[in-house]
């Protein structure tokens, strides 16, 4: 296998487990400015590196204030961060949807992002990441073709 | 709101509902059907061992350093296990034709190299020596089905 940069897999569940807290809590009080900033903080975290993601630095600020002993469980970069892509996509039309008052498209995506950020904090399983992992099989296969 | 707290209550207990599903699923062996060849294993002549653990793995998948620790472990204690490892991205024809999904996957052959067990995800490694060896390696029960004593003790 290549050497390629690690993030841990902890951190990225960590701060899944916050963004889906955030949503679910912004769409109870219909704070529709939380899902472009939740958007912004997986694009961030898409175009630079996760290490950079605000939402990992806050699980690691927290792991750190509360002195959990979570063990760093290293994984490869490149299908968390396109997982992280696809969320800051969606995040991002879902915030387009608000624009025009199609509220309840924008709050169906945002729910979206939410139970799959739930799904990835309590099992590990990262929709995006097997995308990301399928799309690359498929890819190897155009190749092999 | 009341609609909104009962919506949030609801994704949040699908969500909690896959989970479950998922971790039920995660890393279960699940009996197998079909041959691999020595050629699919990469090998000319394989000797006769008493199973072969086989692991499908993937480039990006960090799961699979897991498994393949996980295998090479028990295959140190347990005597005349074979592992082999393969590339599931560079040996498409083989994943192909073991309808290999998704990887980390592991399969455990008999002597004859049939197929026993297959599991998708992070077998634990008390299952992967159930499969192995049969419910009573340690007086424990399958974690899934009794598994067929074709493995050669």
């Amino acid at each position: 296998m290549s050497e390629k940069r690690m993030v841990d897999k902890n951190g990225i569940r960590g701060g899944a487990g916050l963004s889906a807290v955030l949503l679910l809590v912004a769409f109870v009080f219909q704070w529709r400015a939380m899902v472009p900033a939740i958007g912004a903080a997986l694009a961030i975290g898409s175009l630079f590196g996760l290490r950079y993601s605000p939402l990992g630095a806050t699980y690691r600020f927290v792991k750190k204030a509360s002195r959990l002993s979570i063990p760093v469980e290293p994984e490869e970069e490149p299908p968390p961060r396109f997982a992280q892509t696809l969320g800051f996509v969606v995040c991002g039309i879902a915030s387009l949807l608000f624009i025009p008052g199609w509220n309840a498209a924008g709050w169906t995506l945002a729910l979206l992002v939410a139970g799959l950020q739930g799904l990835l904090a309590t099992t590990g399983l990262c929709i995006g990441c097997e995308i990301y992992l399928y799309a690359q099989r498929f890819k190897a296969h155009e190749v092999q073709a | 709101m009341i609609v909104r707290i009962l919506v949030a209550v609801a994704v949040s207990g699908a969500t909690i509902a896959l989970a479950v599903l998922w971790r039920r699923r995660e890393g279960r062996f699940d009996e197998g059907s079909g041959r691999f060849t020595p050629a699919d294993l990469g090998v000319v002549k394989i000797d006769r061992p008493s199973a072969v653990l086989v692991e499908f793995y993937g480039e990006d998948c960090a799961p699979c350093v897991t498994v393949e620790k996980r295998i090479g472990k028990i295959a140190a204690e347990v005597p005349g296990v074979q592992v082999v490892s393969i590339d599931a991205g560079a040996r498409m024809e083989v994943a192909d034709r073991h309808e290999v999904r998704r990887v980390p996957t592991v399969f455990v052959l008999d002597p004859d190299l049939r197929v026993i067990w297959r599991a998708s995800g992070v077998p634990s490694e008390d299952a992967i020596r159930t499969a192995l060896l049969g419910p009573d390696w340690a007086g424990r029960p399958s974690p899934n089905a009794v598994p067929r004593q074709r493995i050669a003790r």
